[in-house]
């Protein structure tokens, strides 16, 4: 008994002194913004009392040498035409929404972030991290909503309004073939002789018939499902409830009962069966290239767009050519996946919106973010085309970073050698060209059915990637799947989906 | 009563003024570190909005926990938690001690230290690395145990990233190929550490190695025994993340077998990032851990006093 009261006292002091500390805690936050603001003013005291924007932005291949040579480079041009520096802040992908994330929560200042539906953006809405734009654009970014045109900005919006930014680059949607040229000329086989899913079985039946020890058809990446692309509908952001494509009324509907994807499973398996794919398709974890490289596969099925064929060309180190199997679509899904966006936490929101206006009509500043300081790391050739200077190339580039789509409008930046020199036209028509979906501009907010959301998600992870690689036998597991998704909700999903359509095509 | 007590706390404070002044460091440490961070708690019954800060966030009761509870998957992924973690810690110890008694029989000194090595090597390789050593072996284009072993035994060819019924099994031989080596240094340690006049007495009394063994080593190692295994009991309801989401490479026909709490929760929030709800799943967790922890040093106590934690 003696031995239990110690206890207690020794426990009611850990409390006082606990809640002590919490006052302190709760108390500190005041203090801990002011001291945040001294140190940032400390700072912009030393570059002459100019605001710097915090811009984090993720990097595919790893942080380049020379980011913050290049950094200095657009300071120059930034403190002369808006005022402000800014504080490029590169993060690698695999990291970047759980750093930014960190920065957001952790009250850090951050004015200009890559934002999306990659990264979770519409719980950033709901949440409140993220300011809404329209009036900033109005003030500084007319230029943005000028070269964006009013379709393509309407895909950042969350009820009304608009909480990111696209920026100029390839956006819609399209899925076709990928296939090395030598694999088509040997079976003497033409590009316009593959328009269907059907076609694409015919030319793997040739390639197995002749090779029968080969696995023609590899999937894309890691994660990747055969059907993740191919979208005869909009996905209205997550697959969970889709608008087909021949809808005259905005019925969502579910999208794994639709005899369409049992057949496509059917005949998914079918490939399967006959030896066309890879046995371990479901469960890789090389990216298609890699596998094509090593000559593992000569066909794969992807989202493609003008500049594809050449840029897999030069990795795989054979011309390979690209044949469409859909039309060019524009949906908000494929705009809003990467877009900018200014959060609460921000400092300067006023210069960040200058900034991303002047990336998109400033071409040294859109060519100093894609490809670096001109006769550092690129030369302007003869024809109009940026390549590297004499003695640098890819291996030893201090700046190769690589990503103009991320910048403001790429389209002002030099195309790079090896590609045509008409890319940003052939981008520019294809985005053109894309048919907009009848929602493009609606954004599904997912927090009111988070907890079935969660068990959906769980349910896809178990029964897709096998059924939509033919793994197993859609006859039997299709029907399990479905069930499976009944009981997680997916019924609750959709309708919440159709009331927010509602709401949405009414407001408009 | 109340005055006496806080009297004689009073003066038991006074009397040993130096010893208090140097638990503080200490202390303050324990406070800020392990729970200050505590009340971040709360987050798990909010629904969490930036613009008006954690602490005047909307209450919402226990809305973040349901996903964990509502799913029918809720029975199945409770179940193997449990009782993968049930397995592991029978098959681990069993293992782990056994190699140590055997270890410590071991005369050479190189030798003795080579396997000890051998041993914990697992324990330091990343989990995606062994996630392709297994692979590996189980691939079914190219995998040795289908491409090699099996022809061997005329076996046909099995497509184990398809079949669940394996999947306990390799799960667990993963689980113990990795951290047996771990547990084992810790009751080496433990037996090393044991008088070896006890051995000799036992020797000159004619007891077999056997009888040593169960009525030497084991008794004299048991306090450390009962420590890891609280210790263990107390993460029972957490699973190695690593183990049993690398390793069977998201492959989802097997996933009623290697579905757990943490994978569950990955999956289920990836595409939502809800704060609130991965803080429900951790609560969960910690409470169920701490509740296992308390009954299981209670029985400890109610067997024997000396042995229990706390």
């Amino acid at each position: 008994m003696n031995k239990f009261k110690r206890h207690v006292s020794g426990l009611s002091l850990v409390l006082a002194l606990l809640m002590v500390l919490t006052a302190c805690g709760g108390g500190s936050k005041g203090g801990e913004e002011a001291s945040g603001t001294q140190a940032s003013g400390g700072e912009s005291a030393n570059s002459g009392d100019t605001p710097e924007i915090v811009m984090p932005f993720f990097v595919l291949n790893g942080i380049p040498e020379d980011m913050q040579a290049v950094n200095d480079e657009i300071n120059k041009i930034t403190k002369e035409k808006i005022g402000a520096t800014v504080k490029l802040m590169p993060i690698s992908y695999g990291t970047y929404g759980q750093q930014t994330n960190l920065m957001l929560t952790g009250n850090e200042q951050v004015d200009l972030m890559v934002v999306g539906t990659w990264f979770n953006y519409t719980t950033q809405v709901a949440k409140n991290q993220l300011l809404p734009l329209d009036d900033l654009l109005a003030q500084y970014g007319q230029d943005i909503v000028k070269t964006l045109g009013d379709n393509y900005i309407s895909a950042g919006k969350v009820k009304g309004k608009t909480y990111g930014v696209a920026t100029m680059r390839d956006l819609a949607d399209m899925y076709g073939l990928v296939i090395p040229k030598d694999v088509l000329d040997k079976y003497q086989i033409k590009t316009e002789d593959i328009k269907t899913f059907d076609d694409v079985g015919n030319l793997l039946a040739t390639i197995k018939k002749n090779e029968p020890d080969s696995t023609p058809l590899v999937p894309f990446g890691p994660g990747d499902s055969l059907l993740d692309n191919y979208m005869t509908y909009d996905n209205l952001g997550d697959k969970l409830g889709v608008l087909p494509g021949d809808a005259t009324d905005l019925k969502v509907v579910d999208w794994f009962e639709q005899p369409e994807y049992a057949d496509l499973l059917n005949k998914i398996r079918s490939w399967y069966e006959a030896g066309y794919i890879m046995k371990d398709a479901a469960t890789n974890r090389d990216s298609g290239l890699e596998l094509m490289k090593a000559g593992r596969g000569d066909v794969l099925l992807t989202r493609i767009k003008p500049g594809y064929a050449e840029q897999e060309s030069r990795l795989i180190g054979k011309p390979v050519v690209t044949i469409p199997l859909t039309q060019p679509q524009a949906r908000t899904s494929s705009v809003a996946n990467m877009m900018w966006g200014i959060p609460r936490n921000a400092k300067y929101p006023d210069k960040a919106m200058q900034m991303l206006n002047l990336m998109f009509t400033d071409k040294d500043v859109a060519n100093l973010l894609a490809w670096g300081i001109e006769g550092k790391h690129y030369v302007v050739k003869s024809d109009g085309v940026a390549g590297y200077p004499d003695g640098v190339d890819q291996n030893n580039s201090k700046y190769n970073l690589n990503q103009g789509w991320m910048f403001g409008n790429q389209f002002l930046t030099y195309v790079w050698e090896g590609d045509s020199p008409d890319l940003w036209k052939q981008l520019q028509a294809f985005n053109d060209s894309a048919v907009p979906s009848k929602v493009l501009g609606f954004t599904f907010d997912q927090t009111p059915v988070k907890t079935e959301v969660a068990a959906v998600q769980n349910v896809l992870n178990q029964y897709k990637m096998a059924l939509e690689w033919g793994t197993v036998d859609p006859a039997k597991v299709l029907p399990e799947f479905r069930k499976k998704l009944k009981d997680a909700g997916i019924d609750k999903i959709i309708a919440e989906k159709q009331k927010q359509l509602d709401e949405w095509a009414a407001s408009k | 009563m109340g005055t006496t007590l806080w009297q004689r706390t009073w003066r038991n404070v006074a009397r040993n003024k130096a010893m208090y002044v140097m638990v503080i460091p200490g202390l303050l440490y324990l406070l800020v570190n392990n729970y200050l961070p505590m009340l971040g708690l709360v987050i798990a019954f909010k629904n969490v909005d930036f613009a008006k800060g954690i602490w005047h966030s909307d209450w919402i009761g226990f809305k973040n926990f349901e996903y964990l509870f509502k799913t029918s998957d809720a029975w199945l992924i409770t179940r193997n938690t449990l009782g993968y973690n049930a397995v592991f810690i029978v098959v681990n110890f069993a293992f782990s001690i056994a190699i140590a008694i055997f270890l410590n029989e071991i005369t050479s000194k190189f030798f003795s230290r080579f396997y000890q090595s051998v041993l914990l090597l697992p324990y330091l390789i990343s989990m995606i690395i062994v996630s392709y050593l297994v692979f590996a072996l189980l691939s079914q284009d190219t995998g040795m145990m289908n491409h090699t072993i099996l022809p061997l035994f005329g076996i046909k060819e099995i497509s184990w990233y398809n079949e669940p019924v394996y999947w306990p099994f390799i799960l667990v031989i993963v689980n113990l190929w990795k951290n047996a080596g771990f547990l084992c240094v810790v009751f080496l340690a433990a037996i090393i550490g044991i008088d070896k006049e006890y051995y000799e007495a036992a020797t000159l009394d004619g007891a077999s190695k056997w009888k040593q063994i169960r009525l030497i080593t084991i008794p004299l190692i048991s306090p450390v025994i009962v420590m890891m295994l609280l210790l263990f009991i107390g993460r029972i309801f957490y699973a190695d993340f690593g183990l049993f989401f690398q390793v069977p490479m998201e492959s989802g026909p097997i996933m009623n077998a290697t579905n757990v709490i943490d994978t569950y929760v990955y999956r289920g929030l990836m595409q939502i990032g809800d704060i609130g709800m991965s803080a429900a799943a951790g609560c969960y967790q910690s409470i169920v851990g701490f509740v296992l922890v308390l009954l299981s040093n209670y029985v400890v106590r109610k067997i024997n006093k000396d042995q229990a934690l706390f």
